[in-house]
């Protein structure tokens, strides 16, 4: 088939036309992507997985060459005496994070769609708790949470629910589910607005017509509201569960893991073996494995977005 | 006597100040396919959320088959509404779709699926159980909409512009369509339209709403014969009717028309010497000898052929249209000669509108 004469400005090529018009400025807009990816995602992740086979320490730091100890690390890592509990802690964090986070952002999302006078000024205010450095709400969270001093324990004296001080932070029974209870607050604003977006996005008509076939508003919810949010739901588990596993600032503002590993988590950890011991290669033992991880909830974070309804 | 299926007495419907629906009454008899028509904000698509219950009255009383329904939720009141954008449960199958309602009854799964398939059979949707909306043409949708009120088996459809989203040939369609299903189950049928056509053709007894009040209602024939004013003579009937003011004779047997060369167009049983607006529809006017008393000489501007018809439009003050069956006798800029037989021509006041025969 003879190749059609497009205008000069349509051919692909460098001339400064085709980087305009044409294809040159396709590929110039998809190697730039490619290339930042590959610097600052590729390359950090594959030189994280070699360290991970390595003996590293602040000696060797600068230096790539370095002895390998095969899967020495990893034997190192999975059977610290800490491990077993760290993993739990991590385990729990996680689990009681993203469910409560999700519970109380999707009933305030549903309270909002209400539509009550200043229904979207009140959901603005929650967005206050994202425009916060996660360091400074884990610092305001230390002094609500103090055993002496704090505020929450002010609250609940005067309620009378309970007698005497709680040592929040200090208490190892206590001190995970602190970190927690700071991490739900923070989490809460995303899961609502995501939520709220998914909500205002169901036709009112649906519900009117769910209504004309005989459907209670109990009905409604679990037969057109929560089917209608699966992709919702979905992005936002999956997304919880990774910025839940990314959850640094509030242990170091709040228990720095403590006391003796009760509210340690891996990520925590992770940090601790590369930047207080010194053992990278360690540390990133447990970059890695989360990074296992992370990939197969993104995996499912992409498909849930994919299954988006069309109305 | 035939049995009211739904009554509206002196039904009101407030948004805050705003008066949505005022005083409305209408009785409608089981069996009825009655037509809500009027231009948009007329209140004709709240009148029928109104009935459904969608929406709460503000005064006045609803029955549904003798039952007063105005603290009644719209789940309690057994009816079935097809939305204009049919409302497809987008993550159901049509199968599913159609067995919604009964399920949630508590119906057996056997047995609702059977009367899905009876349904589906009725519709044409057979082959399309197991489909999602997603994947259904619009005329596809539109069927599983009516299906899905169908197989309820309810005490009244509720129609809210159903056809408005099909393209025209599948409207005129599915119109017929419509109306057969209606009396093939016996329905109580309430229509919304702006479409005076749909009204006409589909309807028996066709309510039109103006500013949230019913300006007439009756058979569509009526309504077409003896509209109460000049709002529904205008909005029943296309093309729509000329209107042109005028002074009645002093023996009342003729208008003198405020046209050029003032015409003298005989009229039956009109008042003696006062104002009025003359209604004259297009399809009445039409060609006659230039010199017979009363005819009206219309410069033409316009002509719009279609083939079985003609539309004349004239170059006066107001421009009349003229509806003729077949060609045009005459070219842009030629001179038509036209008559209206005296019973045609519909004689309006000039200040409240009403029809004054």
């Amino acid at each position: 088939m003879p190749a059609l004469s497009l205008p000069r400005s349509f051919r692909p090529g460098l001339t400064l036309g085709g980087l305009i018009d044409g294809r040159g400025f396709d590929t110039l807009l998809v190697m730039t992507a490619l290339g930042y990816l590959a610097v600052f995602s590729a390359w950090p992740l594959v030189y994280n997985l070699i360290m991970s086979l390595q003996e590293v320490d602040l000696f060797s730091l600068a230096s790539f060459d370095r002895p390998f100890v095969g899967l020495g690390n990893y034997r190192d890592v999975l059977g610290a005496p800490e491990m077993p509990q760290i993993f739990r802690n991590t385990a729990v964090f996680v689990a009681a994070s993203v469910s409560l986070q999700l519970a109380i952002g999707f009933a305030l999302a549903l309270f909002f769609e209400l539509r009550f006078p200043g229904a979207s000024f009140l959901r603005g205010l929650f967005l206050a708790g994202w425009i916060m450095p996660p360091l400074v709400v884990g610092a305001i969270w230390s002094w609500i949470l103090a055993g002496d001093f704090g505020v929450l324990n002010y609250a609940l004296k005067s309620l009378g629910i309970i007698d005497e001080n709680i040592f929040w932070l200090s208490d190892p029974a206590r001190s995970l589910w602190s970190v927690i209870i700071a991490n739900i607050w923070l989490g809460v604003p995303f899961n609502l607005i995501l939520l709220s977006v998914g909500l205002a996005g169901i036709p009112e008509d649906l519900y009117e017509a769910a209504e004309m076939d005989g459907a209670t508003r109990v009905q409604r919810f679990f037969t057109i509201t929560l089917p209608l949010m699966r992709a919702q739901l979905g992005a936002v588990i999956s997304l919880g569960t990774i910025f839940t596993l990314q959850q640094f600032d509030l242990f170091a503002g709040l228990t720095q893991g403590g006391p003796s590993n009760s509210s340690n988590v891996m990520q925590y950890w992770s940090w601790q073996l590369s930047f207080q011991e010194y053992q990278i290669g360690l540390g990133s033992v447990i970059s890695v494995l989360m990074i296992g991880v992370v990939v197969g909830l993104a995996a499912i974070y992409v498909r849930s977005t994919r299954h988006e309804q069309v109305y | 006597m035939t049995q009211l299926q739904i009554e509206l007495d002196g039904v009101d419907k407030h948004y805050g100040a705003y008066h949505a629906l005022k005083a409305i009454d209408l009785a409608i008899p089981k069996g009825t396919f009655v037509a809500l028509v009027g231009p948009s904000g007329c209140g004709k698509s709240t009148l029928l959320r109104t009935i459904a219950g969608l929406e709460k009255i503000t005064g006045g009383e609803m029955r549904i088959a003798g039952a007063n329904m105005t603290g009644t939720p719209p789940r309690k009141r057994d009816l079935a509404m097809v939305f204009q954008s049919y409302a497809l449960y987008p993550h159901k199958t049509v199968r599913q779709n159609l067995t919604y309602s009964l399920r949630l009854k508590r119906m057996s799964r056997a047995e609702a699926d059977r009367k899905a398939e009876e349904v589906a059979r009725i519709t044409g949707l057979e082959q399309l159980l197991e489909r999602y909306p997603r994947e259904l043409s619009g005329g596809q949708r539109q069927r599983v909409a009516m299906g899905r009120a169908i197989v309820r088996n309810p005490k009244a459809f509720l129609f809210d512009e159903p056809l408005s989203n099909l393209d025209a040939a599948l409207r005129v369609q599915m119109r017929a369509e419509v109306r057969r299903l209606h009396d093939r189950l016996g329905a109580t049928s309430v229509y919304v339209t702006h479409d005076q056509v749909e009204a006409m053709t589909m309807a028996d007894h066709v309510v039109v709403l103006r500013a949230g009040r019913i300006e007439q209602q009756g058979a569509p024939m009526e309504l077409y014969d003896r509209p109460a004013n000049r709002f529904v003579a205008g909005f029943i009937g296309s093309p729509a009717t000329n209107f042109v003011p005028g002074r009645t004779t002093a023996d009342g047997s003729a208008v003198q028309l405020d046209l050029p060369g003032t015409p003298c167009v005989p009229v039956a049983g009109a008042a003696p010497d006062r104002p009025v607006i003359a209604g004259l529809r297009p399809e009445h006017l039409q060609p006659c000898d230039p010199d017979r008393p009363g005819a009206l000489q219309l410069p033409i501007a316009v002509v719009e052929a279609t083939g079985s018809q003609s539309f004349l439009v004239s170059d006066t003050d107001p421009a009349l249209t003229i509806c003729l069956a077949g060609r045009s006798p005459v070219v842009p800029g030629g001179t038509l000669a036209a008559e209206i037989a005296p019973h045609l021509v519909m004689l309006f006041d000039p200040d409240t509108g009403a029809a004054l025969r």
